[in-house]
């Protein structure tokens, strides 16, 4: 059904990730992936998958590539998240719209005029849940996109109306809008949580620690976007539509914190709870530290409010309508998420892990 | 009530506060009209009360119509479990009663006196044709569905027998247990849910969706298997599938050795994990009920099961003497649970976090639970809502929410009020200084005087002029 696919930040941890599940699922599918870096070690891209080095932010780069693919399908992956210290500011700000919303606009314009069939982008539950201010429980597709939040979601949620409006005749876009990913490869949130051990901050708990989250396994937004395509070519039926995608399995943040700190044989020795009231006042009190001394901190209001902010969707739209159901469950994802093959050395390097014996041997069981 | 219990209440007042709230704000949605019913009735709910201790009273509220189906149905399968628990009948003659007990209650005056006396409802069976009487003066349809669940259960008592003499009967893997629980409570669900359905008391749906009220039965029934372990144990009965506890013990009786506490207690998380996974379920079902004395007696012992759960998860004393939910929280439980729906979810919700809280990582199955918790959270949120769409739109323009409008007026409101009042206490004060100050003039005060002194740094009369005139 799928026969020749562009997929743009291809080389990046979801990129990849699609790239893999659509070479399995269709291996005479053409794939051409565009992105900045050639595919490296750590995210793996299938043999056989054309590389073309493009920054999206160029129009003429984008439209080029494109124009010579000549896909059916476009999938833009390619943006950028703030990293967690930068997260709550406004720094990065035009950078971030550059990239989110610029580079989504030419890869669209560059889209169309070829005659792609059908867009999809990869959007993020952000789109709604950046505005801090509420909490987001069980929430669906209705839920407004915010237009004032943080640079992340606020960019995100542009790019993603202007992809959602210009679906017609001719191109059919969508939306997809993962929560919180992890998997092998994951840079942000398993290294960030596994850092904690080291830090010795695991036994304490910001709120009540019983806010739910969302967490998606990689391959599982994998399969949702050749679930997309697969749509868009055929029934259309997602056509100008956004859809939550996460393993639809909510999860306490503080039991999935345990649960990978479990993986890396540590359990907190005590538990110290800490009020959200008097850890947002600690935030403050570093944020202003931070503004002294002009460095960053990843320890501040927005990062406290994260950890005790309720963000889960209801996951309905997306099983009705494209027919997706997570593949890989929470348990296995976490599992899989911290296990260090003995091969991949550099992911071990990369998210700290001086290699505990008892990993290997709980492996090799 | 013993020194004990007054003691105890001093230090858990809010537990007293349910006892009495219960005991004298709780009114049955139906009463018994104890005076129009016949001789063989006021028997059957004698044995109703004789034979159960928790059913009896919601049996007792029960819409009229179903009033009677119900008790006698109860009194029918406590029947066939009285001969099926006596171990001295020998299976020769257990087999074919238990199997043929759909007609034994086709036989007016059947009674059966071969049960050993210390069998605590054997009275029951004795007198069993007062039952069989008002099995026999129930509506047609009532009594087909008694008979067809009589029919299955005595079936599936009677091969569980057969197997238990000649063979192993213990139950191994954790379809077996989903098994032998159907077959002691999942069938009961089923019958009542019909009784339900013919009455008009339960949306039809319930039957098609036969996972729904399977739960229901199982859900109670693993909880008692659960709290009863130890009891059970010394009886020499063992219900938890081999499939589970072998994975944390090698013999079932080293659960209750102290030395394997840990394992003890991870083997009764699994058991409390694999009960849980019916919670949903439940509440599902409880939405189809129609009739407030039926929702009562469905939404009371699944909000006492849950409760039983969270007080047996993770606690070694489970493995050690009987455990029970207090008094106070029983009663507390009562009154949430005839309530509405919405309520018995907040019960759900509240001991499912409970649960939630108590579980640790070092539990080989802590994301699971911790996953299935969250899952109960999330059905309960996806039937009530705690936020609503149109509130967060409303959000996203600026605008309020009649709601959120509301308040603000009503805070502007008291702002103006504070304001009125302080400015009102403003003019008090000075009208009485004024007063105060002027009188002290008209008597010939010497306010210049004062004056001057206080210019020049004198703000107390001076020593001099005090010593002077002594």
């Amino acid at each position: 059904m799928l026969q020749n696919v562009l997929i743009s930040g291809g080389t990046g941890f979801v990129g990849a990730a699609i790239a893999r599940a659509l070479a399995e699922k269709y291996p005479e599918c053409a794939i051409t992936i565009i992105d900045l870096k050639p595919p490296g070690t750590i995210h793996v891209v299938p043999h056989g998958v054309l590389f073309v080095c493009v920054d999206i932010t160029n129009a003429d780069e984008v439209s080029k590539a494109i124009q010579q693919v000549q896909p059916e399908i476009v999938i833009h992956t390619a943006g950028i998240v703030p990293v967690l210290s930068e997260r709550f500011a406004r720094r990065l700000e035009r950078h971030v719209w550059a990239v989110n919303v610029e580079g989504t606009r030419n890869m669209l314009e560059a889209a169309k005029r070829s005659g792609v069939k059908g867009f999809i982008y990869t959007s993020t539950c952000c789109v709604v849940t950046d505005q801090m201010d509420v909490p987001y429980a069980n929430i669906d597709e209705n839920w407004p996109t915010q237009s004032s939040s943080l640079i992340y979601g606020e960019s995100k949620a542009a790019a993603e109306s202007m992809v959602l409006e210009k679906s017609c005749e001719t191109m059919a876009t969508c939306s997809l809008r993962p929560s919180v990913l992890c998997g092998p490869g994951d840079y942000q949130l398993v290294p960030a949580i596994h850092a904690c051990i080291a830090k010795g901050q695991t036994p304490f708990i910001i709120g009540n620690g019983l806010n739910l989250w969302d967490v998606t396994y990689v391959t599982n937004v994998a399969d949702a976007h050749i679930l997309a395509a697969e749509n868009l070519m055929t029934t259309q039926t997602a056509a100008g539509e956004g859809f939550f995608i996460q393993n639809n399995d909510p999860i306490t943040f503080r039991a999935f914190c345990l649960a990978i700190w479990g993986q890396f044989g540590h359990t907190p020795p005590f538990e110290v709870r800490i009020p959200q009231p008097l850890a947002y006042i600690v935030g403050l009190v570093f944020e202003f530290l931070a503004w002294i001394f002009g460095t960053t901190c990843n320890l501040s209001r927005g990062s406290v409010r994260d950890a005790c902010s309720i963000r889960y969707a209801s996951g309905a739209k997306a099983r009705q309508v494209l027919g997706y159901e997570p593949q890989v469950g929470i348990k296995d994802g976490i599992r899989l998420s911290c296990e260090v093959d003995l091969n991949d050395k550099d992911y071990a390097r990369r998210i700290g892990i001086e290699l505990p014996a008892q990993v290997f041997s709980r492996k090799n069981n | 009530m013993g020194v004990g219990s007054v003691l105890y209440y001093s230090f858990h007042p809010s537990e007293l506060r349910s006892i009495l709230q219960w005991k004298i704000w709780h009114n049955p949605v139906h009463e018994r009209n104890v005076k129009d019913e016949t001789e063989t009735q006021k028997i059957c709910f004698k044995f109703l009360d004789q034979t159960s201790r928790s059913f009896s009273a919601v049996i007792k509220e029960l819409h009229p119509e179903l009033l009677l189906p119900v008790c006698v149905f109860y009194l029918t399968l406590r029947g066939l479990d009285t001969i099926e628990d006596d171990t001295s009948i020998p299976l020769e003659t257990k087999e074919p009663l238990l199997r043929g007990f759909k007609d034994i209650m086709e036989q007016d005056g059947w009674t059966f006196a071969g049960n050993r006396p210390e069998e605590k409802d054997r009275e029951l069976l004795v007198q069993f044709h007062n039952v069989i009487t008002e099995y026999k003066n129930m509506k047609p349809a009532y009594r087909a569905i008694i008979k067809d669940i009589t029919d299955k259960m005595g079936n599936g008592m009677a091969d569980y027998c057969r197997k238990a003499a000649l063979e192993d009967a213990s139950v191994k893997t954790t379809v077996e247990y989903d098994l032998y629980c159907y077959y002691v409570a999942g069938l009961v669900g089923e019958g009542l849910t019909r009784l339900f359905v013919e009455a008009e008391f339960g949306n039809p749906a319930l039957l098609k969706r036969a996972n729904l009220h399977k739960s229901m039965g199982l859900f109670l029934q693993k909880t008692n298997i659960i709290r009863d372990v130890r009891e059970d144990n010394d009886d020499q009965r063992r219900f938890w599938p081999k499939e589970i506890w072998s994975k944390h013990v090698s013999d079932f009786d080293d659960l209750f050795k102290p030395e394997n506490q840990e394992a003890a207690l991870n083997c009764s998380s699994e058991m409390v994990l694999n009960a849980l996974e019916h919670a949903e379920d439940c509440l599902f079902y409880l939405a189809g009920l129609r009739e407030q004395s039926v929702f009562n007696f469905c939404a009371i012992p699944q909000s006492m099961a849950i409760a039983t759960l969270e007080l047996c998860f993770r606690n070694p004393a489970l493995f050690q003497r009987n455990i029970k939910i207090t008094k106070g929280d029983a009663c507390s439980l009562m009154t949430e649970s005839t309530q509405n729906l919405r309520v018995v979810c907040d019960v759900f919700r509240r001991y499912a976090r409970r649960i939630h809280k108590k579980n640790t990582p070092k539990d080989p199955n802590f994301l699971k639970i911790s996953l299935v918790c969250g899952r109960i959270e999330k059905f309960i949120e996806s039937i009530f809502p705690t936020q609503n769409v149109e509130d967060a739109k409303r959000k996203v323009v600026g605008e309020l929410s009649a709601h959120e409008a509301e308040r603000a007026r009503l805070e502007a409101e008291n702002r103006q009020d504070m304001w009125f009042m302080m400015a009102l206490m403003g003019v008090i004060v000075l009208i009485v200084s004024i007063i105060m100050i002027g009188s002290a003039w008209l008597l010939g005060a010497r306010f210049d005087l004062a004056w001057k002194e206080m210019t020049s740094g004198n703000f107390r009369p001076s020593k001099k002029s005090l010593d002077h005139e002594l």
